[in-house]
């Protein structure tokens, strides 16, 4: 189904703390020495008290995230389906496992994750990316990265002499440095840092460069916020997400949107699993409801929507503009404009030919070609 | 106390934020004209402001929250200074049935919001509402631009229109 079901989660955390010396090292941490060198327009981050933000943190987490003996089989990390050249994501409809299990989802992007008031598409508990990176690592539903309690992960980690020094300047106050809790400190901070904001249209925006997007983007821009077509309602602020939080915002109430992808007739409207944060509240009104995600880079990570289903950003388009989407024969047979959840502001709108290139180029001067070649965010292994 | 105060806090950032995310003015694809705003309806002189009008008349500032959470500075002509050079009663002459009157804040595309005389005149609600022309400094463009509404006193942020273009004054009892 989808990552870890709570009580699978609330049972692996359990046999965590038990086997693996969980969290707390006893003297705090030192002061955060990160510099997160933000550039205007954009908050600090939220980060949670008992993981401050440091550099060596950040480099730890690095290595982490892109070793792949971190997996079951040493065949997969979290880069495998989180790839830098594509924002972070991997360019499939959904994401497949060390093993070859599909996700049911679309891997999602990484980029300004800081940001992201909840996590997943449609997990509205799921709030700290501490937590989040044991679903892949742990999880068996589907198997992502594979790993058991007690196997030779965290040993392995420990006999590693570039992990021994790795850990020591991330940890320095912890007597037993090796633990889970660690691991996904160091991945956490390494997500954070991931930070976009030197896209044509920010140098646009808030550097005032008058050439930085072409006159088609700019108007793009002026249709993406109008009134008739309202995609800011959702895609909001300088994360283009309304599920956004930061540090003075920490603890935003965010909505989740059911867009009217599907509506499929008898039980519920959406296709199972992928049926929304309904999976976790059982509210009927809630079936199809999913976070509107960052559309920062978004013209590097086709296919779309959680599930992938739509292939190019026209087609998103196209389903925005027909408020909803019609999905004429098959098992997913459905008008999704009808969809009893629909949010009141998928209405549909006219589209001429120039206004959807316009929203288009628009689109793609979210673009940071620096975020996807920067050597920070890179793979240390190579 | 702590608690209650900060989460009050917070929610008047969100709330602000919020409110000018939310303030529409659909928006019809055409390259960006300059500054003008159009003072009409039942006003003693109807008048036409440029950019260099409004940077002629007293100015004011306001620093808000934008986003989440980050400080920005507006910068413009207050709702008061404009109606007043056209002629709106305001002050001692705000009374009777001027008190009926109301000023639609048209933007570009047709989105449209009101607000009662009464709620501007100083010797009523005293509501400071800006019509903007610079952000941090610098003129406000794209899909904000050129001019705005800022109302930092709503807690929603529906009625700072932007793309803003005419205020039309009516009077509902003459
Ligand atoms: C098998 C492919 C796969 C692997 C491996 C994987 N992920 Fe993911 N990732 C996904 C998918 C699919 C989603 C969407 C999950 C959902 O909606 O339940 C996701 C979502 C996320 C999110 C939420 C992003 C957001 O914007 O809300 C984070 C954070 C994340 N992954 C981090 C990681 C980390 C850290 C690792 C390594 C420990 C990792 N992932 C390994 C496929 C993968
Ligand atoms: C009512 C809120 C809402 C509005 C309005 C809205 N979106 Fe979305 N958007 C969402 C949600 C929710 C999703 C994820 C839906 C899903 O996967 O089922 C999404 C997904 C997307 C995606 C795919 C993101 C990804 O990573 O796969 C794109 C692109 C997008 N929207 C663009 C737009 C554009 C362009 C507009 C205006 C025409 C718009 N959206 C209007 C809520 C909204």
């Amino acid at each position: 189904m989808n990552g870890l079901k709570l009580p699978a989660m609330a049972a692996a955390l359990l046999v965590l703390a038990l086997t693996t010396r969980w969290a707390v090292s006893a003297e705090p941490e030192k002061p955060a020495d990160y510099q997160w060198n933000l550039p205007k327009g954009f908050p600090r981050p939220y980060v949670p008290a008992d993981n401050p933000m440091s550099a060596a943190k950040v480099e730890l987490g690095r290595y982490l995230f892109y070793d792949s003996r971190m997996s079951v089989n040493g065949k997969q990390s979290c880069a495998n389906c989180h790839k830098q050249d594509l924002a972070f994501t991997d360019g499939r409809a959904v994401g497949v496992g060390a093993t070859g299990e599909l996700h049911s989802r679309s891997a999602m992007s990484l980029v300004n994750v800081a940001y992201s008031a909840a996590l997943t598409w449609s997990n509205p508990e799921m709030k700290s990316l501490e937590k989040q990176a044991l679903v892949p690592m742990f999880g068996d539903h589907p198997v992502e990265l594979g790993l058991r309690e007690g196997d030779a992960f965290l040993p392995l980690l420990r006999s590693d002499s570039r992990y021994a020094a790795l850990f020591a300047r991330a940890f320095p106050a912890d007597t037993d440095r090796f633990t889970m809790a660690n691991v996904t400190k160091a991945i956490a901070s390494f997500e954070r840092s991931i930070i976009s904001a030197r896209s044509p249209y920010d140098r646009y925006h808030y550097d005032r460069e008058d050439d930085a997007v072409s006159e088609s983007a700019k108007r793009g821009e002026i249709l993406f916020f109008s009134q008739h077509i309202s995609c800011f309602r959702c895609h909001s602020g300088f994360n283009f997400s309304d599920a956004t939080a930061s540090e003075r915002n920490a603890d935003r109430e965010i909505e989740f949107h059911n867009t009217g992808l599907y509506n499929l007739s008898g039980g519920l409207s959406y296709p199972s699993p992928n049926v929304g944060i309904y999976e976790f509240t059982h509210a009927p009104a809630d079936v199809g409801k999913f976070k509107a995600p960052t559309l920062r880079n978004i013209a590097l990570t086709a296919p779309y929507m959680h599930d992938g289903s739509i292939q190019t950003l026209e087609g998103v388009l196209d389903h925005y503009a027909a408020g909803g989407r019609r999905i004429a024969s098959g098992p997913m047979a459905g008008n999704g404009h009808d969809n009893p959840n629909k949010d009141h502001l998928i209405g549909g709108f006219p589209l001429s030919a120039q206004d959807r290139a316009d929203l288009i180029d628009f689109l793609k001067c979210l673009t940071d070609d620096e975020v996807i070649r920067d050597p920070r965010f890179a793979n240390p292994w190579l | 106390m702590f608690h209650k105060q900060l989460f009050i806090r917070i929610a008047a950032v969100a709330g602000v934020w919020a409110s000018l995310m939310f303030a529409q003015t659909p928006a019809p694809a055409v390259a960006q004209a300059p500054a003008k705003l159009v003072v009409s309806g039942d006003v003693a002189k109807p008048i036409t402001l440029g950019a260099e009008d409004l940077a002629a008349m007293p100015r004011e500032k306001v620093s808000i929250p934008d986003q989440d959470g980050t400080q920005v500075e507006y910068e413009g002509v207050t709702l008061r200074e404009i109606l007043q050079r056209a002629g709106t009663p305001l002050g001692n002459q705000l009374r009777g049935k001027a008190l009926t009157t109301y000023v639609l804040a048209k933007a570009h595309d047709g989105y449209q919001v009101v607000f009662a005389l009464g709620e501007i005149d100083a010797s009523f609600g005293n509501g400071k509402i800006l019509v903007v022309d610079k952000r941090d400094g610098k003129a406000l463009f794209g899909y904000q631009g050129p001019l705005r509404l800022v109302c930092p006193d709503d807690k929603a942020g529906a009625r700072s229109v932007r793309m803003l273009e005419t205020l039309e004054v009516v009077q509902l009892q003459k």
